[in-house]
């Protein structure tokens, strides 16, 4: 795993090349956009996606939460993509390993599922945001508010880079502005969005290897 | 012959056609004499000289001499790529049949027939149905459809050159082979224009062992006249350039001295260009000019094909959107502005005017640019020799083969052994092994070969009868949808804010405006108010002028035949022919070159290298069209750099490309040959260049051909917004967990087939291998290099400074010249 650390309204944030950001001072491991279940929606459409997609995505949430002191795992939304499938299974199993941990949602546009079932699984929601001064978590960045630093999620960001003749590569990345830090969207089956909502944003890419400013 | 002169059907067809004042052509009558002996096969004629009858009639010729052979209901089925041109056809097969007095029905069925008429048509075919491909295969994904097609006895392929070489063709294969396996007695036939591989063509379209074929060509020959436009001086046409607009003044009078002339321009974007300047010079043309094009609303754009038809309209403005479809009678002029790329193409343009037998077509050939008076002069040799390109058919499209099962499976399933039996049999597939078909049979039951990793799908299944089908509704009406493989760019909508549709840009030109925005579509000027759902909502804009939007994939490769004739043309022209009038023309020019530098005779290959205060340049001219020379370019920097880290810019054009360094570039005569060397060329090429990267943008169609991207169509809202994802990620996907996919291959097999054109590309090198290597030296940019130098610039500035630095820079070419 690559880390860096970024200074951020006085507090230390480790980005990682995993998809996720580490929160030292509240053992806080904040992700975005899971969209757990969005393979098989996909295969139930006939659309042929692998499902070990879904047993990445969780296998590297794993590692996280091991590589890190973790106590809460907040997810700013889309953690589950459309309705009740098999994948949710696949999820509610992995889950059990971690009952030590809380787990936490900002509820995103594609979280529709009824409360009851969030609270089977253990899991709190919080409707549009959360408040953990000096930062203000939310799923989509109209939730946020002026005078607090947002932390959301929602637009995948991604960055393009040219290479030499006329060859480009689409790379992830967290999108860092004055007011708003965007994280990548954790799971591996989701598009890049290239269009940056400041044009001062500084973006921090990365590969398997690799975690870089551009 | 004899004998068929005798036959009761032909003396009817005979009669009817001499009280018109009419007599057969030899093609026609030898394709009826053939078709009523049992043959199949192809008719090969230019527009114009009654190919439809040639085919129509003599399935109306067989009935009439042995109705009792025919049963009742769908007697021929005439499959043809356009829409609109069935609706005419269909009108001239009804008036024949009625005045013949033949108790047969016409119809057409496509995707705009109305819902009560296709319910009528299910109850009941006519004795003639008139479709397209398309349409074909969505029958196919009916239930119970078998029956419409037991009583087809022939199968006419109108504009087979249009269909073959395109996915669509492929499509029309198995469409064949599927009515071959229903129909006890079928005859094919094909029909098409002049194309290269016509053999080829016939094979491809009946492949089958057990028919008789017989290609039947045409005598008749359409007469061409071909009229370049020249400029007063040549100093008026720009040395670089692509759109030509100075030209406007030499042309507003050829649309006056003709009926109505149709105005070929290469791009969408450039035919924006030209319809506002001609409206420029001659305002009073308001109202009888038109334009026309793919992203123009197909009502308006029908509206304009009707007022062509009758004669309304002086001029259209059009992209290669016209280049098929309904004869338009009026038209007795074609202008064709800039390169066409190919004969074929420009053949096909001209015989859009004078269209009736023993007429003559016009076209006048604009260049856009000095150069293209060389391409001037190399088409007209190209008619001359009657040298067309081929068509190549396409193969193993895996894509289809996974579409065209599934519609099976939607419609009435099918039994694995006996498709795969009809499926090897056709043309595409011929070479498709077993493990192939089982791999996509595989592909559509369980998602793919990996176990248990495609829980929860069941697209098709095997049923208790042993036919593989679909059986979820919401599966079925999904693939529906997506029948075909015509994949459109990612477009959006743009609608007038009151109400009404102007026409679609691409999401890629949107995103780089606001509200409040002007932009140019179908000839007017809009206003952006706001963009949503896919939609751009536009305002009327009373400026007079805006930008235009560019539309992607607008720009058309060089024909290999066409790129030898430019190269024979430029190395006679330091000493033309009296006759060759645009060579003579060009002569200053050419001078200008040959003293500066040189110019290539047939069996040279030219280098140059020149410093300026920008770099160093490498400049070659292969003249095999853009799309080689960007993977030539990319290969040959690659090979620099291996003698010598350095880093290049790349620009090319038709003619040549350009690299350009920052530092020295390691090129003498000792180098050159190994730098050019066609050894280890396919292995040097895929070191060059990102394949994956190339391969992904090919997946795109693959993915939506094959059902893996579910198309949203611009404004409709039809939601599945949770089913949409890109072709990009899924390719990345597929890479990673499943590598050995079919449609993974397939998508590199195209990047070799037409991005890197691998043949087009080992036999350009096998040329120059063998071309004597002039390296010439010079201190600023020559005639030959400065059109690449220009292109380059256009992509890193806007067009107003644009301008100002093309005529910047030929100043000091020129002063150049003075100085010397």
């Amino acid at each position: 795993m690559v880390t860096k650390e970024i200074l951020c309204r006085d507090e230390i944030l480790t980005l990682t090349n995993q998809r996720a950001l580490f929160w030292k001072r509240e053992n806080m491991l904040v992700l975005s956009d899971l969209h757990i279940g969005k393979t098989a929606h996909f295969r139930k459409a006939g659309i042929a996606i692998p499902s070990q997609i879904l047993q990445n995505d969780l296998k590297r949430l794993e590692s996280l939460i091991g590589n890190f002191d973790v106590e809460t795992v907040l997810f700013v939304g889309d953690l589950f993509h459309a309705e009740i499938n098999k994948d949710m299974d696949e999820f509610i199993n992995w889950k059990q390993k971690f009952s030590n941990i809380k787990f936490e949602l900002i509820k995103g546009n594609h979280d529709r599922l009824k409360d009851s079932f969030y609270q089977n699984l253990e899991i709190s929601t919080f409707k549009t945001h959360k408040d953990v001064l000096p930062f203000r978590f939310v799923h989509d960045a109209n939730h946020c508010n002026d005078d607090t630093f947002c932390i959301s999620g929602h637009t995948h960001p991604g960055v393009v880079i040219y290479g030499r003749g006329k060859t480009r590569i689409k790379l992830p990345c967290f999108e860092l502005s004055e007011n708003q830090l965007v994280l990548p969207a954790f799971s591996e089956f989701t598009g890049l969005n290239t269009i940056r909502s400041f044009e001062t944003s500084v973006c921090y890419g990365f590969t398997e290897s690799s975690l870089f400013e551009l | 012959m004899k004998q068929f002169q005798e036959s009761e059907g032909y003396k009817i067809i005979d009669a009817w056609m001499s009280e018109k004042g009419q007599k057969p052509f030899d093609f026609q009558m030898q394709t009826w004499e053939y078709y009523g002996k049992g043959y199949s096969g192809m008719v090969v004629a230019p527009t114009g000289f009654g190919k439809t009858f040639s085919v129509f009639l003599a399935v109306v010729i067989d009935y009439l001499n042995h109705p009792e052979t025919y049963k009742k209901g769908l007697k021929l089925l005439w499959i043809s790529p356009l829409r609109s041109l069935a609706k005419d056809l269909a009108k001239a097969m009804n008036t024949a049949v009625e005045e013949i007095g033949l108790d047969w029905t016409v119809e057409v069925r496509n995707g705009d027939t109305p819902q009560k008429d296709r319910r009528r048509q299910e109850r009941l075919m006519p004795d003639v149905l008139l479709t397209t491909p398309e349409t074909l295969h969505i029958l196919y994904s009916q239930k119970n459809n078998s029956r419409f097609f037991k009583s087809v006895r022939c199968i006419a392929v109108d504009e087979w050159h249009e269909l073959l070489g395109s996915k669509r063709g492929v499509l029309t294969e198995l469409a064949l082979s599927r009515i071959l396996a229903i129909s006890k007695s079928l005859q094919i036939f094909g029909i098409t224009a002049t194309i290269g591989n016509l053999e080829e063509a016939l094979k491809v379209l009946i492949p089958y062992v057990g028919f008789k074929t017989k290609m039947i060509v045409a005598k008749e020959k359409k007469k061409l006249n071909i009229i370049s436009v020249l400029p007063d001086e040549i100093e008026v046409l720009p040395w670089a350039g692509h759109m030509g607009v100075k030209m406007t003044s030499k042309i507003v009078p050829i649309i006056y001295e003709n009926n109505t002339t149709l105005i070929f321009t290469n791009t969408r974007n450039q035919s924006e260009v030209w319809y506002q300047h001609i409206l420029k010079q001659a305002p009073d043309l308001a109202g009888q000019i038109a334009i026309h094009h793919g992203s123009i609303d197909f009502e308006l754009r029908n509206w304009i094909e009707d007022s062509i038809s009758d004669g309304h309209l002086k001029a259209v403005v059009c992209t290669s959107s016209l280049d098929l479809g309904v004869d338009f009678k009026p038209v007795d002029c074609v202008i064709q502005i800039g390169s066409p790329k190919g004969i074929a193409r420009f053949m096909q343009r001209a015989g859009r005017s004078g269209h009736s037998p023993y007429e003559t077509s016009k076209i006048y050939f604009v260049p856009t640019h000095s150069l293209e008076l060389i391409e001037a002069s190399a088409l007209k040799q190209a008619v001359k020799d009657r040298r067309i390109e081929n068509r190549e058919p396409m193969v193993l499209t895996f894509d289809v083969l996974i579409q065209y099962m599934v519609t099976l499976a939607v419609g009435e399933g099918f039994d694995q052994k006996e498709l795969f039996h009809s499926i090897s049999k056709v043309h595409a597939f011929h070479y498709m092994t077993e493990e192939d078909w089982q791999w996509a049979l595989k592909f559509i039951t369980e998602g793919g070969n990996t176990l248990k990793s495609y829980e929860e799908y069941h697209k098709v299944v095997k049923d208790d009868d042993g036919l593989y089908k679909v059986k979820s509704r919401r599966i079925s009406m999904l693939h529906r949808m997506n029948i075909g493989a015509i994949v459109g760019d990612a477009m959006l909508k743009v609608k007038f804010f009151s109400g009404g549709y102007v026409g679609m840009v691409e999401e890629y030109f949107v995103s780089k405006l606001n509200p409040g925005d002007h932009f140019i579509l179908a000839g007017r000027v809009l206003e952006i108010v706001t963009i949503k759902d896919m939609t751009v909502l536009v305002k009327r804009s009373k400026r007079k002028s805006a930008i235009t939007p560019s539309w992607m994939g607008g720009r058309l490769p060089l024909s290999s035949y066409l790129s030898q004739y430019l190269r024979e043309k430029l190395s006679e022209s330091l000493h033309p022919k009296t006759t060759e009038k645009e060579l003579r023309f060009l002569h200053p020019l050419v001078s200008r070159q040959e003293a500066h530098s040189h110019i290539p005779k047939k069996d040279e290959f030219l280098v140059e290298m020149i410093e300026t205060k920008d770099g160093h340049h490498l400049f070659m001219y292969p003249f095999e069209g853009r799309l080689i020379h960007e993977v030539m370019a990319a290969l040959i920097a690659y090979r620099l750099s291996l003698l010598k880290p350095l880093t290049f810019t790349i620009a090319m054009n038709d003619y040549g490309f350009e690299l350009l360094s920052d530092q020295e570039i390691p090129l003498n005569e000792k180098s050159i040959e190994a730098i050019l060397s066609k050894d280890n060329l396919m292995d040097d090429v895929i070191g060059s260049i990102n394949a994956s990267e190339m391969a992904s943008r090919k997946f795109r169609d693959i993915a939506v051909i094959s059902g893996l991207v579910v198309q949203s169509q611009p404004g409709n809202r039809k939601n599945n917004k949770s089913l949409q994802s890109s072709s990009g990620l899924i390719f990345r996907v597929l890479e990673d967990y499943e590598p050995q996919n079919l449609l993974l291959r397939q998508a590199y097999t195209e990047v070799f087939n037409q991005q890197l054109e691998e043949v087009r590309l080992k036999e350009a090198f096998e040329r120059i291998s063998k071309s004597k290597i002039i390296i010439k030296f010079a201190k600023s940019f020559t005639p030959l290099s400065f059109p690449i130098k220009v292109d380059s610039l256009r992509e890193s500035v806007t067009s107003e400074d644009l301008d100002q630095r093309i005529k910047r820079i030929r100043d000091e070419v020129l002063r150049q010249t003075q100085i010397d």
